[in-house]
Formats: C-alpha cells, sequence, structure tokens
C-alpha cells in the first residue's frame, strides 16, 4: 500500500522545530556540520540510512509524534536528499499534530 | 612433560597469544592479574542500578569504566553493555598478539587472507540482557509505546562476535555459543576444533556478559542460589553465588602459525572436554562433570598426575561444590590431595556467560606465574569438599598443566586444559 506524501512545502515551520530538528541532524552526522544549511545533503553530513532511522526515533521522542512507514511514502527518496527537506517533511507533521491536539 | 594433544583430537598444536579480559578486578590484564594474585575481592553493593524496595544482593560489578571512553557515539548506540566488554577485551587480547589485522583489512574478502584465516568464537549466556531490561521497563512502566529502533541488533547474543568481527575485519567463520555459565568454554573448544580441522589459523575466542540489572537480579534472587554478603566457595557457611559481569579473549593459533611470525606464547592449549549431564537442567550431576574432566584428559593425553591446578567452577552454591569436588575425587582418584583446586569466582565474581573468560585467563597467568591463585572469603571446611582449594592466599607452585571447569545449568559441561609451553 502506498499513499501520497503530505504537502509540507505550503506548512510555516516554526523555529523551535528547525532548530531541534538540526540539534538532531547534526548528532547524527558523522562529517563536520558547522558549515551545515538547509541546502546540506544527508550524503555530505555523512547520514546513512541507518543514520536515518535513529533520527526519526529521535524526532518522534522529540515531539511525541509518529512518522509513518518511509516505505509508505511515495517518492521518498527524492524528497528526503537536503536538511531542508527532512526540517520540512517533520516540521509539517509537528505542526499538524499541534493543531490536531488543539483542536480537541 | 608437558603434553602434546597427542589424545584423539590431536591435529596442530595451538598455542595462546594474546589475552584480554574488563572484570570486577580490573579493566586491563595487568590489572586483573596484580588483584588476582593479590586476593582482591571486587565483590560489593550493586551501583547500576536503583534497588529501590527489593532486598538485594551484592555483585562484582565492573568498576571504573566510562563506555564513551572507549567508544564513539555511533557504537554506541548499537552496543549493549556485553557487546562493549566482548570488543574491549578483544582489543587488548588482538594488541597483546601483535597480529596486523589492519593491515590485512584492505584485503579482507580474499581467500587465504588473515582476516578470512581467523575465527571469531564468542559465549554469552543471554547477550544483550540490559538492553532487554530497559526496553520492556519503558514499555510496561513508562507506558511510552516506542523502543529505540536498535533494540534487536544490541540484544542479539552474536552482537558480541559481529562486533568483534567488524572491528578486526575478521571474514572467517564467526559465531557464538550460549551454553550459560559454559558459553565461553564451549566457545574455546569450538575455536580449537575450527584451528585443529584447518578452517583457520587464527581465532579470537572468549566470551562476555552484563546482566547485573532489576530484572535479571531478582530472577536469580528467586532461585535462592545467591549470597548476600560475598561469595565464599567450597567453605562452610557459604551463602551461594555473587552474579557478575565482564569480558575475556584469547588469541589462539597454530603453533607453526605462531611461530612464523614469532609470536610471544603465553601457554599451549592442549585438550578440550564436554559432556552432557542429562539430567535435571538445575542440579549438577557429578558424573556429567567428571566426563568432561576425563574427556579433557584423554584429549590432551595427560594422565591426572599430570595436572597441578584446577581453576574450578566453584560457584559457591550448596549443589555445586560439592557435587564438583566429587567428580574431581572420581577422576583424579588418590591424585586429588595433591592437586590445587581454586575458585576465582571468590574475587571476580560468577560472570555466567563469560565465566570462562575470566577464568581461562585467570588460569593462564597462573601458568604464566607458576602460582595458583587463592580461594578467597574461605572460612572453614565443609566436610563435603574435601580437596584442596588454596584457601585466602595464592601459593607458588611447579604448574605444568592446569585445566578450567564450567559446568552450566542445563547440565552442560566443558572443560578446557591448558599447559605451561615449553617449545
Amino acid at each position: 500500500m502506498t499513499r501520497q506524501a503530505p504537502d509540507f512545502m505550503s506548512t510555516e515551520i516554526p523555529s523551535d522545530v528547525r532548530d531541534a530538528v538540526h540539534e538532531i541532524l547534526k548528532n547524527h552526522a558523522e562529517n563536520d556540520t558547522s558549515a551545515m544549511t538547509a541546502e546540506s545533503t544527508l550524503e555530505e553530513l555523512g547520514i546513512d540510512s541507518l543514520a536515518v532511522i535513529e533520527i526519526i526515533y529521535d524526532v518522534e521522542e522529540k515531539f511525541d509524534i509518529t512518522v509513518p512507514d518511509i516505505s509508505e511514502i511515495e517518492g521518498i527518496e527524492e524528497q528526503f536528499k537536503t536538511v531542508g527537506d527532512v526540517v520540512t517533511a517533520i516540521g509539517g507533521l509537528v505542526v499538524k499534530a499541534r493543531s490536531d491536539s488543539a483542536a480537541e | 612433560m608437558s603434553a602434546r594433544g597427542s589424545g584423539p583430537g590431536a591435529g596442530p598444536r595451538i598455542v595462546v597469544t594474546g589475552l584480554g579480559v574488563v572484570s570486577a578486578l580490573g579493566n586491563d590484564v595487568a590489572t586483573f592479574d596484580e588483584a588476582l594474585f593479590k586476593g582482591d575481592v571486587g565483590i560489593g553493593p550493586i551501583t547500576l542500578y536503583d534497588d529501590g524496595p527489593v532486598e538485594m544482593r551484592v555483585a562484582a560489578e565492573v568498576r571504573g569504566y566510562d563506555e564513551k571512553d572507549h567508544f564513539s557515539n555511533s557504537q554506541l548506540t548499537l552496543m549493549d553493555r556485553f557487546a562493549q566488554f566482548a570488543l574491549l577485551s578483544a582489543r587488548e587480547a588482538v594488541a597483546d598478539s601483535g597480529l596486523d589485522f589492519a593491515a590485512a583489512a584492505n584485503d579482507k574478502y580474499t581467500p587465504g587472507n588473515l582476516g578470512n584465516r581467523t575465527a571469531v568464537v564468542h559465549g554469552t549466556g543471554i547477550g544483550g540482557q540490559s538492553t532487554q531490561d530497559a526496553s520492556y521497563h519503558r514499555l510496561l512502566v513508562d507506558q511510552i509505546l516506542r523502543t529505540h529502533p536498535f533494540t534487536i541488533p544490541k540484544l542479539m547474543p552474536n552482537a558480541g562476535a559481529s562486533q568483534i568481527s567488524m572491528e578486526f575485519g575478521i571474514t572467517g567463520p564467526s559465531l557464538t555459543t550460549a551454553t550459560a555459565c559454559a558459553s565461553t568454554a564451549h566457545a574455546i573448544a569450538m575455536a580449537v576444533m575450527l584451528l585443529r580441522s584447518g578452517q583457520a589459523d587464527v581465532a579470537i575466542t572468549g566470551g562476555a556478559e552484563a546482566c547485573i540489572n532489576f530484572g535479571t537480579m531478582l530472577a536469580w534472587k528467586a532461585l535462592r542460589v545467591t549470597a548476600k554478603d560475598t561469595c565464599r566457595p567450597f567453605s562452610n557457611k557459604r551463602g551461594g553465588m555473587v552474579v557478575g559481569e565482564g569480558g575475556g579473549t584469547l588469541i589462539l593459533e597454530t603453533l607453526e602459525h605462531a611461530r612464523a611470525r614469532g609470536a610471544t606464547i603465553h601457554a599451549e592449549l592442549t585438550g578440550i572436554g564436554m559432556s552432557a549431564d542429562a539430567g535435571n537442567i538445575i542440579q549438577p550431576s557429578g558424573d556429567g562433570a567428571a566426563l568432561a574432566l576425563a574427556n579433557c584428559l584423554s584429549d590432551a593425553g595427560l594422565s591426572p598426575e599430570d595436572v597441578d591446578y584446577i581453576n574450578a567452577h566453584g560457584t559457591g552454591t550448596a549443589q555445586n561444590d560439592p557435587t564438583e569436588s566429587a567428580a574431581i575425587r572420581k577422576v583424579f582418584g588418590t591424585h586429588a590431595d595433591n592437586v590445587a583446586v581454586s575458585s576465582t569466582k571468590s574475587m571476580h565474581g560468577h560472570a555466567l556467560g563469560a565465566a570462562a573468560a575470566l577464568e581461562a585467563v585467570a588460569t593462564i597467568l597462573a601458568l604464566r606465574r607458576q602460582t595458583a591463585p587463592a580461594t578467597m572469603n574461605y572460612l572453614e571446611p565443609d566436610p563435603k569438599c574435601d580437596l584442596d582449594y588454596v584457601p585466602n592466599a595464592a601459593r607458588p607452585m611447579e604448574i605444568r598443566n592446569a585445566l578450567c571447569n564450567s559446568f552450566a545449568f542445563g547440565g552442560l559441561n566443558a572443560v578446557v586444559g591448558f599447559s605451561r609451553f615449553q617449545g
């Protein structure tokens, strides 16, 4: 079963979320992150697929959200190349979770 | 006369060329060696977790150990404490052996390369028990319904063997033995068989255990075999075993391989003997233990009179100590009175699956020093244990050949024979 990726690009990401995701990425990067920008690729930072699994876990822990199995999202590999991609995707999930809980 | 491994299992002679250890008596061989022969006791109150309201027992914990001193964050996220002990002791043993795996690592997938001609055989009773314990605590007590993504690779019992293989680029036969408290003795025996069969020239063998945690210690307590104060093997008024932890590694090589590279030889490994009780899952059978001892002597081509020292299984329980003593008497006859028998568990605790890892190192150090380590904490003779247990003080003596006993729950037994190397 596949599902369409949510439209993250239109969502405004709060700065606390952005900072926290950056911190998590830095914790799992094998390479130097001092010059990390939104355009830095995960590959450049030394973040491999194993590290991505840990990053997802850390994000779930930090924001108490559930990230869907990435294999269920269509075109995932093209969408997650850079730091900006991750911030946008995770940020979208966090914003949605926050608005869902506010609506309850 | 030193033995030549002339028994039915005879093949190439096998020697020990590297040692490594992490234990309650010290986190390297030099510290362990000094403490062992001084008679230090590494048993004390539990510090690894909070007992809470439950009356708990003492333990023999690895002390002065900070995992961050030895491993990167990306390694630690994949390594349980037991695998850390496995790798740490393997690093020391490899460095001690002088084997250059780094040079061989570039073409580690080439058949016949050093990495491919080396085996890793590693023992553990349980594996990543600390990871299991912490994981279930989160799930069931904290009600956090999310486990760390590397819980599985951390807890699997073969993680120790795998971490060693990965660190040194070992691409030869690599596996884990799990036979409770005989796990490492069986690992050493399997390593010997790989060397004798020609499957490998070098074996990195040993074991590790780290299960001093709340759930496991409560389970040991429920079995009513653990001591409240300390471990007093073979002594009257002994209170039971004391759970320990740690890791130990031996580098085994065929004599030919060791000689060709001019290696320093610590001892010769002359025999292995295995048996199963085929009796009760907990209650030990003296006959099964005696069979393993006899098989080891036969494999080594030794007579009882050739053996001067036995590093006993000596758990300090009501059940083990008289049974093991009777087994030794059965196999050694009148010579049993001339053999020094000690349990170093009185100092480093019962490291369970890593027991023979610590005790094989202790046995080899005894051969090297020509001194039998003591059975510490010994109070007075137990009429049911009537051998010479080297009470409370190490004893300088001639040691030509020595045995290291492991008799596990489940009735699975293994004895390893080491001898002073005489060229």
